[in-house]
């Protein structure tokens, strides 16, 4: 089937050898961010990014890009949340990119955080928004960009597992426009706070 | 009416309520707010906690590591008069800055920190009786440290480090124990039990303190520290204490030690630890006849902690039991014999014993509003020789005994003030409730109202 057994023989050898993910030759700020990530993040964002303090939110398996970005929210003020303020404003500020796209890589490449599950019919409404929306509010299915599993998906983060006290405190953040982000303004600023709560919970439910 | 309290109360009306960045030496470094570290200072958090432990290195060094700190208030003693008429705290009832304090604190690099704190007392009472300002070390602590990860590098399990500090408990990360413990202000010059452990407050800026400490997993921390008089190489660590005079500083023989063990525990927004530590002390009598036999006291000591921290609440207790033994082994021979050591103790018992029990609990709103109700008390057995009657200060009955409640409201209206209301009620003071000192004076006299107002910069 393939015109060059070799090659490809050669390829799954390669993808055999290496020991962590096959993206694994260290880029340049890996062993910075991994010092930055042990020594400092984890204190409150816990151990490979899996906080237990819901002030925290779990970075462990987020997307990359999204982790990126938020730094450089936090270094531009645009999060004016104030736990982004007394906590993430400064701890930015020691985060050039290099590092931040190397802490982006090496929360990825974490283990998921376990789903916490919760009332069952909280969750099925949750999950109600999260598939489908709200249409007549112009509220569209949060799948569509944060991924059917709520894994997410390139800039749009992974949602599942997450706190679902920070999920809330976080739509409302977009809501008030204290936290400045304007896809998602638009999205969410009619959502009610009862859906909120259930998509939060749904959320926190998902591995 | 003095000018600069007046002037801190008027400005923490004025100013309206923010979150500025510009904050404190730490704040400086890591670029977080108070409320990073601290739960309102100086409890610490969990990341708090674990800042000291790293040795005060996260961040990034600056240039000018200083930090500043002052503060006025306001007391008032239910009865302020002795038995003879005179008043016994000076200055009540007026705003008085009583303290202001220079830290020069942060990283040096990666592995080595800590700061020292240099305090101008503004209400010292001096050997004359009168009250003047005075200098001198307060607090200090200076930590080398380092780590080890674990297998797949999400964590550190080990964080391992060396401390020197002149204080002992004060290189503790528990808000249990008594250097960092629970009055965190108090009235300067305010009227005080006589009896207390050896290892609350004794040995405050007269030790030199050289440990080594383990914090396995988050979970496990295990300390051994020596502590040795703050003479000598380490004299700038007791820098504006009065060696010369007799009972002044205490004099130690050789090295003494103290040990820490803590059990630690972190979900969720809670964190609980439960602990033991302890001190055995060589102490001389006098401390300026250092060639004299020694008294020994020994402390053992439980604690533990409990810290809910969310918004808008927080939620914090500590606790701590603390058991001395005093072995009078020098001292009870020579005053039995009719010539005590100097200005020595001169006990009626070859060994005595005083236990402490501390408990508090605090409620935060938004971290801007605050309550905390504490319990505090020491009991020990009688001893005449060492608690005898005398206006205000004495016991009628030989009894140390002594127990009493704080409540406390606080408000910080910006990161960089707190405002505080403390009122102390006495129970039971010297010995008893009622004539305690032989000459007409009641526990509940020395009640005590003091109003704050503390800065940080």
């Amino acid at each position: 089937m393939y015109k060059n057994r070799h090659v490809v023989f050669a390829l799954f050898l390669q993808l055999g050898l290496t020991t962590m993910d096959f993206a694994a030759a260290p880029a340049a700020g890996d062993d910075a961010a991994e010092k930055l990530a042990t020594q400092v993040c984890v204190s409150c964002h816990g151990p490979g990014g899996n906080s237990t303090s819901p002030t925290f939110p779990k970075l462990a398996a987020q997307q990359p890009a999204y982790v990126v970005a938020q730094i450089k929210a936090f270094r531009g003020k645009t999060r004016g949340e104030p736990e982004a303020h007394d906590y993430m404003l400064g701890m930015a500020t020691l985060i050039d990119d290099t590092t931040a796209e190397a802490l982006g890589r090496f929360f990825a490449r974490q283990s998921p955080p376990k789903g916490i599950p919760g009332d069952a019919r909280v969750i099925a409404q949750g999950k109600g928004v999260f598939e489908h929306g709200v249409p007549d509010r112009g509220v569209v299915a949060c799948a569509t960009c944060h991924g059917a599993t709520a894994a997410g998906m390139g800039i749009f983060p992974r949602l599942a597992g997450q706190h679902s006290a920070y999920v809330i405190k976080q739509l409302r953040a977009i809501q008030s426009q204290l936290r400045e982000s304007p896809v998602m303004h638009g999205i969410v600023k009619d959502l009610k706070p009862d859906e909120m709560t259930a998509l939060a919970t749904f959320l926190q439910s998902l591995d | 009416m003095h000018l600069s309290g007046a002037c801190a109360f008027v400005l923490a009306i004025l100013i309206p309520a923010q979150n500025a960045l510009a904050v404190p030496a730490y704040a400086r470094q890591t670029g977080q707010a108070c409320i990073a570290c601290h739960v309102s200072f100086p409890e610490l958090t969990p990341y708090g906690r674990n800042f000291k432990l790293s040795g005060y290195t996260i961040g990034v060094r600056q240039t000018i590591p200083l930090a500043l700190m002052a503060q006025a208030g306001v007391v008032d003693v239910k009865n302020n008069k002795d038995d003879q008429g005179n008043p016994i705290v000076p200055k009540p009832k007026k705003i008085e800055l009583s303290a202001a304090s220079l830290f020069l604190a942060g990283k040096v690099n990666d592995n080595v920190g800590g700061f020292v704190q240099w305090t101008y007392s503004n209400l010292n009472v001096n050997n004359a009786g009168d009250t003047v300002g005075h200098s001198g070390i307060d607090n200090a602590d200076i930590r080398a440290v380092g780590r080890i990860e674990n297998d797949d590098k999400t964590d550190i399990k080990w964080l391992y480090g060396a401390t020197l500090h002149n204080n002992p408990t004060a290189q503790d990360v528990w808000n249990s124990t008594p250097a960092f413990g629970f009055p965190f202000t108090g009235p300067p010059n305010g009227i005080g039990p006589n009896a207390a452990t050896i290892i609350d407050g004794g040995l405050a800026q007269q030790v030199a303190g050289i440990g080594a400490y383990v914090f396995w997993n988050r979970t496990i921390y295990a300390e051994l520290t020596g502590y040795r008089t703050a003479d000598g190489a380490f004299s700038a660590l007791r820098a504006g204490q009065d060696t010369h005079t007799p009972g002044g500083v205490a004099r130690l023989k050789g090295t003494n030690p103290y040990w820490r063990l803590a059990y630690n525990r972190e979900w969720g927004a809670q964190s609980l630890m439960f602990g033991t530590y302890g001190l055995i002390v060589d102490r001389y009598p006098d401390n300026t006849l250092p060639s004299t036999p020694t008294d020994r006291f020994t402390d053992v000591a439980v604690d533990a902690q409990y810290q809910y921290i969310t918004d808008p609440h927080t939620l914090t207790a500590q606790a701590t039991y603390i058991h001395e033994k005093q072995d009078y082994r020098a001292s009870y021979p020579a005053t039995l014999d009719g010539s005590p050591i100097g200005a020595g103790p001169t006990p009626d018992n070859f060994g005595d014993r005083i236990h402490t029990t501390k408990f508090k609990v605090s409620y935060y709103y938004e971290h801007r509003y605050g309550s905390t109700l504490a319990y505090f008390s020491t009991r020990g057995n009688n001893d005449a020789g060492l608690y005898a009657p005398g206006s205000v200060n004495g016991s009628i009955n030989g009894s140390p005994n002594s127990a009493g409640y704080i409540v406390e409201l606080s408000y910080s209206p910006i990161q960089y003030l707190r405002l505080l209301l403390q009122y102390t009620g006495y129970t039971k003071f010297n010995g008893t409730t009622t004539n305690y000192d032989g000459s007409g004076r009641n526990a509940k006299d020395n009640n005590t109202l003091f109003l704050n107002a503390w800065v940080a910069y």
